[in-house]
């Protein structure tokens, strides 16, 4: 028994590619049907904008990455668009390393985005409503989602915004102690201008001021975010009355001058004003940047933000790689521990067997009081001889070694012997 | 004597014990060590205990409470100091600020140690219960007005942090400039009306206790300019509106004349505030 990870995603494959191996939910239950029919005895399938992933535990005879790969693209009709340089395979510590690697965050699109966590959850529920998922497929799942959370809660990975509209909120809820009470006027309606405020709903913004050229766009912006429409020729006077502004017009010239934020400053008591300009080009003058209490943001300071926190993120990957090889280690001392105790049962039947019937075809050779001599002393030197491989196989089971290395002396040991492949589960 | 030997022990390591709980609360801040977190807190602990022990011990020891010289007054500012934080982390329950508290704490602390001296007999006049009253609204406002300072300074080095683009620890791990302001004028505020009962009992209780008593004394014109200070950044932020930044300069300017006159008037000119 062995697992199998394959894999398309944004490092292998170009989004024309990838979109083309998308599964949806029903989609995705034929394929763990299909697999689960002609490959592996246990499997789950999950699929993202970013990848589409199978694991694999129980092989049946004769499968390969590439008959995994033929099964997927057979179901999504891909022929002419998936080549083999657009997966990457891998077997028992790869594979168990892969998945640990994308539900740390660490193999995300964006370092450190977690959204795959559910998708793995989603893809879990999935796997266990189509029966495709036995003991081995269970426990490394739930230790995915145990790196999964444990990255998030020792680490940093995920921590700080790295996207603009994300920055800009992490940058207001800096500023201000609580945003319920606080109010944000959006001048223009781009897109990332619309996002931003979203995203300031979403932390509890207070009121939402919205202020367009083309009114009937700014009321309906408000049917959906809430909030009131404020006059696009008094938006100047409105920031009076506002404690974060976003601006996002297209424009030859500045629509808020230097002048204007020290006027307003003067008649809101210096009450801080936060400004995000992400308009191109931009909106507010720089020069207002320098009064006291203005903190105005455009998109290359925003891109800072960005780029620090990725920054950080990057720096905590050691501390991942560490929480990913901890969870490798236990889940292989429990997968070596299923293994060697059916094994060292096996090899003692087998040499007992070939002993007893050797011992059967020729005691009559001997003399009958030393018949029962024969019999211990050929049991003698059969324990001798399992003595020292069964203790080592004992030991491996215990101390977890790393990418299945245990796994791979019992395979070699079982070859040696003869015993064959032991199916998971079952009593071979 | 006992308490005597202990108190020469504890000289010491009071300040040893507020360097490596500065160290600590160092360590979780910049390093982000998972370690240092964990021993944070129980160290507060321990050295406040530790503290509030040695001032104790030193009461006993020479049959008067650490009030009666500058350096006396700075272990028990201090102390006051470390239990008012110690009161915030447990009702904030975050450590994030600790650091630079904690450090105030230690600097003072290290300036009493270094210089304190073990007295046994003290002027009668010091034996005063206006002097008493006297002392420990001084030394409230003093823990107030040192806090408000931490919070002020903290405010600016995150407010230039944002303005500037240059994110740092303190926008990781600071709270919100908007905290850190209220937080800084709510300590004043306190700090502010203590230290005006304090002159005032001051004002009340000299004449009488001194006959040279004047009033161009240098500690008590320094006194005097603290004061309008305070009262300066205060009303600044009442009557014109003043917020942020500006406040945050003008009384940390205060708090530099607080300690400029705790240390260097109090040390270079025997005014009437030295009693030995």
């Amino acid at each position: 028994m062995d697992l199998f990870s394959f894999s398309i995603n944004h490092r292998t494959a170009p989004l024309e590619v990838r979109e083309k191996v998308w599964f949806s939910e029903q989609e995705a239950r034929l394929g763990i049907h299909r697999l689960k029919e002609e490959h592996f005895e246990e499997c789950i399938l999950f699929s993202t904008c970013n990848r589409t992933e199978v694991y694999g535990a129980g092989a049946k005879t004769g499968v390969s990455a590439t008959s995994i790969g033929e099964v997927l693209i057979d179901l999504k009709g891909a022929e002419d668009f998936v080549k083999p340089e657009h997966f990457v395979t891998g077997s028992s510590g790869e594979a168990v390393n892969r998945l640990f690697r994308v539900t740390s965050g660490i193999d995300s699109m964006v370092l450190g985005d977690i959204q795959i966590l559910n998708q793995v959850k989603e893809g879990f529920r999935i796997a266990r409503e189509e029966g495709a998922l036995g003991p081995v497929l269970n426990r490394l799942l739930q230790s995915a989602l145990r790196v999964g959370k444990r990255s998030r809660a020792e680490t940093s990975i995920s921590e700080g915004a790295v996207s603009v509209s994300y920055a800009a909120v992490e940058l207001a809820n800096k500023i201000f102690e609580d945003l319920s009470n606080r109010s944000v006027l959006l001048i223009g309606a781009g897109k990332t201008g619309e996002l931003t405020v979203k995203h300031l709903v979403g932390k509890g913004i207070g009121h939402i001021k919205i202020a367009n050229r083309t009114r009937t766009k700014a009321e309906q912006l408000v049917s959906a975010l809430g909030g009131e429409v404020v006059d696009y020729e008094l938006m100047v006077d409105a920031l009076t009355a506002v404690d974060i502004v976003i601006t996002s017009v297209r424009g030859p010239s500045y629509i808020v001058q230097p002048e204007d934020v020290e006027r307003v400053m003067k008649q809101r008591q210096h009450d801080p004003l936060f400004i995000i300009d992400i308009g191109v080009p931009r909106n507010v003058d720089p020069n207002a940047r320098k009064i006291d209490n203005v903190f105005l943001y455009d998109l290359d300071s925003l891109g800072t933000v960005v780029e620090r926190n990725l920054g950080k993120r990057e720096a905590e990957i050691p501390k991942v790689s560490r929480i990913i090889r901890e969870e490798m280690a236990e889940f292989f001392r429990w997968h070596n521990s299923l293994q060697v105790g059916p094994t060292i049962q096996e090899l003692r039947e087998t040499i007992e067997a070939i002993r007893s019937s050797e011992v059967e075809k020729n005691i009559n050779r001997f003399h009958p009081e030393d018949q029962e001599l024969v019999n211990l002393l050929t049991k003698r030197i059969v324990n001798k001889i399992l003595h020292h491989p069964i203790t080592t196989l004992k030991e491996q089971s215990g101390n977890g070694k790393r990418k299945g290395e245990a796994l791979e002396r019992i395979k070699t040991l079982r070859e040696i012997f003869g015993m064959g492949e032991r199916q998971e589960g079952g009593s071979e | 004597m006992n308490f005597v030997s202990a108190v020469d022990v504890l000289v010491i390591g009071i300040p040893l014990a507020y360097a490596f709980l500065v160290g600590v609360y160092g360590r979780s801040f910049f390093g982000g060590s998972q370690r240092a977190d964990r021993l944070q807190t129980p160290t507060l602990f321990t050295v406040v205990l530790l503290h509030v022990l040695y001032i104790l011990l030193r009461t006993a020891a020479f049959d008067h409470a650490p009030v009666t010289t500058v350096f006396e007054i700075m272990t028990m500012l201090a102390a006051c100091i470390a239990i008012s934080y110690t009161y915030i982390e447990i009702r904030t329950k975050t450590t994030s600020t600790g650091f630079f508290i904690l450090l105030l704490a230690f600097i003072f602390q290290l300036i009493s140690s270094l210089f304190i001296k073990d007295l046994v007999t003290i002027d009668p006049i010091l034996r005063s219960k206006l002097l008493g009253f006297h002392v420990s609204s001084a030394l409230l406002g003093y823990t107030a007005v040192s806090l408000s300072a931490v919070y002020g300074l903290l405010y600016l080095l995150l407010y230039h942090e944002i303005k500037s683009f240059r994110l740092g620890v303190i926008y990781s791990r600071i709270p919100t400039l908007e905290t850190l302001e209220k937080m800084s004028h709510k300590a004043e505020v306190l700090g502010f009306i203590m230290l005006s009962v304090a002159i005032t009992v001051g004002l009340v209780w000299l004449p009488q206790a001194f006959e040279s008593f004047s009033y161009l004394d240098p500690k008590l014109i320094g006194t005097f300019i603290i004061w309008t200070l305070y009262a300066g950044a205060l009303g600044a932020k009442r009557a014109l509106g003043w917020q942020g930044r500006k406040t945050m300069i003008l009384s940390l300017i205060a708090f530099g004349f607080v300690v400029l006159s705790m240390t260097v008037i109090n040390v270079y000119w025997t005014g009437f505030h030295s009693f030995h």
